[in-house]
């Protein structure tokens, strides 16, 4: 177990951004009237953003 | 003085040096002593307890806090109050820790004792970073102010007021080893038990946060876990790393002495609104002084830090 959390840790950028920015893109889009392009569904949309962005988080070390 | 030196005309060189050693502060140490004396005297006038406003805001506050969540649930929150009211208690929480780590809500002594332990824990939970964390690597910084290598709070240094906010955004980054990440490496270095304790509770706490935040937004209220946490953590955690620990040590750089490793100065803020981080000077002469004491402590000490040396003049945070 104390091998495994600070790998999960290591992880956090990547599981942020499928665990919350994806849910948050997902409920913002449709409160602002916004439409996923390609006939994304909003979940698939959010997911498609915070798991890039969250991903490029984990490898740039920096969120922007 | 010898008959080889009035030969030599030194007398008049004689005559104008003091009949006692000066040290760099252009004090003797008969002054010294004396001025100290004072110090500790009118130290001891405010040295005492927060007591129960801290208590009452630390607890209070974040059962309301708390409560904010049950009515997210229920659908009847308002985000920008939600928002508004978590950000100012985590802003506000952390200085009623730091009151906390000092015992100075409560002694140890007192029966109330465990409302000073309860008020640091909880004060703190907003911006996740748990007491116990906060409690050692704050000690470090007493011991080793503005000391590159051994200060944990030195990656705050920053050139003016616009790039120690760039610089608490960029030590937030997950790649960059300030704020949190210099504390947890800080406490790892300190090494005792109940530093590897409070590494292990800081990170059950964080996961827990993460966990929070993902079961919150994916059973629909992502815009209230933001409102509620996420952002008002992130507000909290650049107050507090501006206002107390950038500002009261700006310029850091050398300046590792009793008198000189805190600045006086001013804030649009207001003394509340700044946490009394302009008097932290005081704080770090007398720790056990509550921080709301640390004004008229000041005052009464004014006359002794000037001729000390320290720049009482008060300079505004943004000017700096």
């Amino acid at each position: 177990m104390e091998a495994v959390l600070p790998k999960l840790m290591k992880m956090m950028p990547f599981l942020f951004g499928i665990g919350f920015i994806a849910p948050c893109v997902a409920q913002i889009l449709p409160r602002l009237g916004l439409v996923p392009p390609a006939g994304m569904t909003p979940v698939a949309f959010g997911l498609a953003v915070g798991g890039a962005w969250g991903l490029i988080a984990n490898l740039r070390g920096r969120w922007l | 003085m010898s008959e080889a030196g009035l030969i030599e005309g030194v007398v008049g060189a004689t005559a104008d040096r003091p009949a006692l050693l000066l040290g760099p502060d252009g004090l003797d140490r008969h002054t010294r002593r004396d001025l100290r004396k004072e110090e500790i005297a009118i130290a001891a006038r405010f040295q005492g307890e927060g007591g129960w406003p801290y208590a009452i805001w630390a607890v209070g506050g974040f059962a309301v806090w708390l409560g904010m969540f049950a009515l997210a649930f229920l659908h009847r929150l308002n985000l920008p109050v939600a928002l508004v009211y978590s950000s100012v208690y985590a802003g506000l929480g952390y200085i009623v820790a730091h009151d906390a780590i000092h015992h100075n809500i409560f002694r140890q002594d007192s029966r109330w004792h465990w409302l000073n332990e309860l008020s640091g824990w909880l004060a703190v939970l907003p911006i996740v970073f748990p007491f116990p964390l906060a409690r050692i690597v704050h000690l470090r910084h007493h011991t080793h102010v503005n000391d590159p290598l051994e200060d944990p709070d030195y990656s705050d240094d920053a050139r003016n007021v616009w790039h120690a906010i760039w610089k608490t955004w960029w030590n937030r980054q997950p790649g960059v080893k300030g704020s949190i990440h210099a504390y947890k490496e800080a406490a790892y270095k300190i090494g005792t038990p109940e530093a590897m304790q409070a590494l292990k509770i800081t990170l059950v706490a964080q996961l827990l946060f993460m966990a929070a935040l993902f079961a919150m937004a994916w059973s629909g209220f992502a815009l209230e876990a933001v409102c509620l946490w996420w952002l008002p953590r992130h507000l909290g955690l650049t107050y507090a790393r501006i206002y107390l620990s950038w500002a009261p040590h700006h310029p850091r750089e050398g300046n590792t002495g009793r008198y000189n490793n805190s600045v006086i100065f001013t804030s649009m803020w207001g003394d509340v609104g700044s946490s009394f981080m302009a008097y932290h000077l005081l704080h770090h002469l007398y720790p056990r002084i509550p921080v709301h004491q640390t004004r008229p402590a000041f005052y009464a000490m004014r006359h002794i830090l000037e001729a000390r040396g320290v720049d009482v003049s008060s300079r505004p945070v943004k000017g700096r």
